[in-house]
């Protein structure tokens, strides 16, 4: 995490100044994705960039100590150590910016990580995800709860009541979705978002963090979010300090396409190992 | 595992994360010149047309100078023989029924769709821009083309009644265009039944492919003939006695030399000149929108030239920051790079702009560039020019060459078109500045504003005096919505409705014939005015006729303060009327342009009741006028029925003119856009001699249902009637509405031919002064309509109140208003 958000004065005129033209952003929104691609060694770089930005998430009702364990190690070897030698990338330390689990299950990632041996933060979504329409007392308990297990994130969902009546909250890190919604991390609505992030960095010299969460699947999307970003804030963005996308299966799909990349073949489903 | 692919560099970029190349193979575009041997020739007639002994000229990649292939120029004989197919082909094409060529048209589409990546590196290659405009946008729009003018093909019997196609349209286009502009223009003609020799610029193949793609689907060969060649060719295809309009793109100087070099030639001329479009920056935009809507109008491949853009004082600052850092993150290079904005386009179009930028620089403008760009010639990086006035002599040219004496033809100058990759910022304070300053030019192409204050953008959209108008949007077009202009960027539209009534004409109308006098002398026609002496005391039992020239709702007496003699039809006086000159039609113009305003504010409904009133009183005044028409010569039954007619024409085009205009629908756009006819401004009307009554009125009366303001010259040989009429004028309309200026003919015509601030003229007289009409309204392109000296039957509906009026008199614009919350 980069040194925290240090705030400034809620000053409302900012907000109500700014204006959003939807079409318009619509509009930039459809072209980012066709205006930049990248590819042959210019896509296997920035796929392998993209991994270390994830957070490597799984937010369901029956995970377990197990499958906990098992992402904490894919997230430590997020890509075959062969194809990592093939690029000669394989002692650059790639990893996942971070693994994504529920508070009750942050002691299971914390042990499974040390048992690997690596120091890859824990994440957790805390504050009565995914509604966040719980009493601010439980609220509050259930962050310090998450920080006594071991989590050093937390991914806060605000109370958006508050927000649709003009009450902000502040943060280090913004997040488009919770990935639990039915439409979840959009172009449009992220290019808002950067644009504010720009903004706020403009006035007040804070970088505020942008994780788009929900949704992102493949790895032509990763690069898209990677060049979104790069487009609308620029390179000193792409950092994990600055920049993650919350993710369960994206990961897999960048493993194949390097796979590709490596060997000219298209990987069948064994060939690489599941988180 | 398979031997490794991987490259050594992938390090070096997962920590810098750069962008790497894109490349699109163009190895289909190499392959389809090897088909012609590296030699290009014409396709004409369904065939390649490749004759002996002509210059040959490399066609080369822009930017690496590599000769792809040798392109054969055209002389005088191969346009002729282009005409000459393009005429054959012309008799089946349009005696076909509209679904046969509709159906013909959607074939040319679905071959567009099989070879589009054939079309799309082709065109990369050659002209050098991203490959991404023309794949995803140029190739699909060339299909949408294909498919919107194909239906309007298969209705053009009940929507288009009363219509017939023109003949054969010799287009021209100019050095870096894209085949684009060739399909916006070729599918209306063809829809309708005409057929086409284009002449495009030598080393053009992208024009050549589709004309053998057309070719090739068989029955109609001769439909699209293309010929590359050099500019000389212009006025020699021009002036073929087969072509019967010339479509010109262009730039504005030579689209003048063409209206000179065509006035009384058989074609008519559609112009479409310049290429530089504007943006309004509102304080209420979405400032980071607007700045991507700078970069769809001048950084990035998809429009043509480069882009006047005003920002408001206040957010000037914050403006220009997210300007300059947008610019940072532009990307030139290969056209055929998938992730390029911005390609390159040749030496020439580098010349240009580094001449303009370094004169902007001598005059103390401030010049702004950034961006990832090769730094070789031919590319350029994006540039802002600000601080650059509009008065400072960079954004004048020189005056051109001054023909004739003290009557010049041409204005002292014109401000320099900005050029692609430029754009040109200057501040304004209010809205009101904004619209004057966006105003104060000659050219009336396209233009965007950027607010989210509907009150506002609405009003600016209303007020810019320009073909096309985007709201919080730049460059959107789309087959269904009419693009084109105004002022001097010429008059001619393509897309719509009104880009099928280019080429067409009123069915059974005679055919437009050449009334070209090689003896007149443009210098002195119309210069001196012949002196008149006294003709005896007027006698007759009439009252004595209204004298004075009718000018800001009175009669006033001519800055020459002498009379002409006025005969009846039995060679007795009947009267004098005033000899009105250069003075008073200044006069009569500037009341004109003062009325304007108020007049075109009024709503339709307004404008009808005053319509409807003119023509009550017509019929009150109807025995005064009878007997008058009688002494003309005039049956007393006939002059009756001429002043009843008149009487209806003035209530019919009242009525009329609430249903104009219409709302368009557009895939792919959520919200409409209003087509509307807006008045032309100040409009002279040369009036024919004959039916001194009756065509006064039919020409005045949609003139001003529409909203213009008008200054006419009445009947020569019996403008008394014109005077009568107004009488009632002056106490119906407003002041300066209708002005009538009597005297010399040609005089008043040479006038206000040469006038630059009338934006539109009708001329309804001889074949030496219908030349003159159309050489002299070069000055300031205003749309001219001359008769040739061919007379009209004004008590007939379709020439007397047919939809040509409708169609002349008012101008398009097409204003887009994307919606969303």
């Amino acid at each position: 995490m980069s040194a925290h958000n240090r705030g400034t004065e809620l000053d409302l005129s900012w907000i109500s100044k700014i204006q959003v033209n939807h079409p318009a952003v619509l509009r930039r929104a459809e072209q980012i994705q066709a205006r930049r691609t990248v590819k042959k060694e210019w896509q296997a770089a920035w796929l392998l960039k993209a991994v270390t930005f994830i957070d490597l998430t799984t937010l369901s009702g029956d995970d377990t100590s197990s499958n906990i364990q098992r992402l904490c190690y894919k997230a430590k070897y997020p890509i075959r150590e062969d194809l990592l030698k093939a690029l000669n990338m394989h002692d650059k330390g790639i990893t996942t910016a971070a693994v994504c689990v529920y508070p009750a299950r942050v002691c299971d990632a914390v042990k499974a990580l040390k048992a690997a041996g690596c120091n890859i933060p824990v994440a957790s979504v805390a504050a009565g995800f995914p509604a966040g329409q719980t009493h601010l007392k439980t609220r509050l308990e259930e962050i310090r709860l998450a920080v006594e297990d071991g989590a050093t994130e937390i991914d806060v969902v605000i109370n958006r009541s508050l927000v649709l009546t003009g009450q902000w909250e502040g943060s280090d890190f913004i997040k488009t979705s919770t990935g639990k919604e039915t439409v979840n991390a959009t172009f449009p609505v992220a290019i808002v978002m950067l644009r504010a992030i720009r903004d706020f960095f403009w006035k007040t010299g804070n970088k505020i963090g942008f994780k788009p969460a929900g949704g992102i699947r493949s790895a032509k999307d990763s690069l898209a979010w990677l060049s979104l970003v790069k487009e609308e804030l620029g390179d000193e963005w792409l950092k994990p300090e600055l920049f993650r996308i919350g993710a369960s299966t994206l990961l897999s799909d960048i493993e194949r396409q390097i796979y590709h990349h490596v060997t000219g073949r298209y990987a069948a489903y064994h060939d690489l190992p599941m988180s | 595992m398979a031997a490794t692919r991987a490259g050594p560099r992938a390090r070096e970029i997962f920590t810098s994360l750069e962008y790497g190349p894109v490349p699109e193979s163009h190895a289909c575009a190499l392959a389809w010149l090897d088909t012609q041997d590296r030699c290009l020739g014409h396709y004409v007639n369904g065939k390649w047309l490749k004759p002996e002994h002509r210059n040959s000229v490399p066609c080369q990649d822009p930017i690496t100078g590599e000769n792809l292939a040798s392109c054969l120029q055209a002389q005088a004989e191969d346009v002729a023989a282009a005409v000459e197919a393009a005429r054959m082909a012309f008799k089946g094409w349009s005696a076909h029924p509209g679904v046969v060529r509709a159906q013909h048209l959607t074939r040319l589409a679905e071959v567009i769709q099989k070879h589009q990546r054939l079309l799309w590196t082709l065109e990369s290659l050659v002209t050098g821009r991203a490959v991404r405009e023309v794949r995803d946008g140029d190739v699909q729009l060339a299909q949408q083309l294909l498919h919107y003018h194909a239906i309007q093909a298969s209705t053009q019997e009940e929507a288009l009644a009363g219509w017939e196609p023109m003949g054969v349209i010799g287009l021209i286009l100019p050095p870096t265009f894209s085949f684009l502009e060739m399909m916006w223009r070729i599918c209306p003609a063809l829809a309708v039944g005409c057929t086409v020799v284009a002449l495009v610029p030598p080393a053009s193949p992208a024009p050549l492919l589709l004309a053998q793609l057309a070719g090739e689907l068989g029955p109609f060969p001769g439909i699209l003939n293309v010929l590359s060649g050099p500019a000389s060719l212009v006025p020699i295809l021009a002036s073929q006695p087969g072509i019967r309009k010339v479509a010109f793109c262009g730039a504005p100087e030579e689209g003048r030399a063409l209206r000179r070099s065509l006035a009384g030639e058989c074609a008519e001329l559609g112009l479409a000149l310049g290429t530089e479009s504007l943006l309004l920056l509102t304080d209420t935009a979405d400032v980071d929108s607007a700045v991507e809507g700078v970069v769809d109008a001048a950084w990035s491949d998809r429009g043509p030239g480069g882009l006047r853009l005003l920002i408001q004082e206040s957010v000037w600052d914050e403006a220009m920051r997210r300007l300059q850092e947008r610019m940072g993150r532009l990307r030139s290079g290969r056209g055929l790079d998938g992730a390029v904005d911005m390609g390159a386009r040749g030496a020439a179009a580098c010349d240009l702009v580094q001449r303009f930028v370094r004169e902007a620089q001598s005059q103390g403008a401030q010049v702004f560039q950034a961006g990832d760009v090769p730094s070789e010639r031919p590319f350029y990086p994006p540039t802002l020019v600000s601080n650059l006035p509009p008065a400072s002599p960079c954004a004048q040219v020189e005056a051109p060459s001054l023909v004739g004496g003290p009557w010049r033809a041409e204005p002292p100058g014109h401000p320099l078109q900005v050029p692609w990759p430029v754009v040109v910022a200057s501040p304004f304070r209010t809205a009101k500045e904004a619209l004057l300053v966006a105003n104060g030019t000659p050219r009336g192409g396209s233009a965007s504003v950027w607010s989210e204050r509907l009150g506002q953008a609405l009003e600016l959209g209303y007020g810019l005096q320009v073909g096309t108008v985007w709201i919080n949007a730049h460059g959107l077009r789309d087959p269904s919505v009419p693009t084109g202009g105004c002022k001097e960027s010429g008059c001619s539209w393509h897309g719509g409705p009104d880009g099928l009534y280019e080429y067409l004409r009123p069915s059974g109308t005679p055919a437009r014939l050449s009334c070209l006098s090689k003896n007149l002398n443009y210098d002195t026609f119309g210069l001196a005015v012949p002196s008149t002496l006294p003709a005896g005391p007027e006698i007759g039992p009439s009252p004595a006729p209204p004298y004075g020239l009718f000018v800001g709702g009175r009669f006033q007496a001519p800055g020459a303060r002498s009379s002409r003699p006025i005969r009846d039809s039995s060679g007795n006086l009947h009267g004098y009327v005033a000899e009105g000159g250069a003075k008073d039609i200044r006069g009569a113009v500037e009341a004109a342009h003062q009325a304007f305003p108020g007049w075109a504010g009024q709503s339709p409904g307004a404008r009808a009741a005053l319509l409807w009133a003119l023509a009550a009183a017509l019929e009150r005044r109807k025995s005064t006028l009878a007997s008058r028409l009688e002494r003309q010569g005039a049956e007393l039954k006939a002059a009756e029925a001429e002043v009843e007619l008149s009487a209806r024409r003035l209530r019919a085009w009242g009525a009329r003119v609430q249903a104009q205009g219409h709302t368009l629908q557009v895939a792919g756009l959520r919200g409409p856009v209003l087509r509307l006819r807006e008045p032309l401004g100040v409009l002279a009307v040369v009036c024919p001699d004959e039916w001194p009554l009756l065509a006064f009125v039919s020409l005045l009366a949609p003139a001003l249902a529409y909203g213009n303001t008008v200054v006419m010259v009445p009947s020569a040989a019996c403008p008394l009637l014109a005077l009568e009429v107004c009488q009632d004028m002056a106490t119906v309309f407003p002041a300066g509405l209708a002005n009538v200026v009597t005297g010399d003919r040609d005089h008043l015509t040479r006038c206000l031919a040469l006038h630059q601030d009338v934006q539109a003229m009708w001329y309804f007289g001889s074949a030496q002064g219908s030349q003159f009409v159309e050489w002299a309204s070069a000055g300031n392109l205003k749309p001219v309509w001359a008769s040739r000296g061919c007379p009209r039957a004004w008590d007939q509906e379709a020439e007397g109140a047919g939809p040509e009026l409708g169609l002349r008199v008012a101008r398009t614009k097409a204003l887009w208003l994307p919606m969303g919350d």
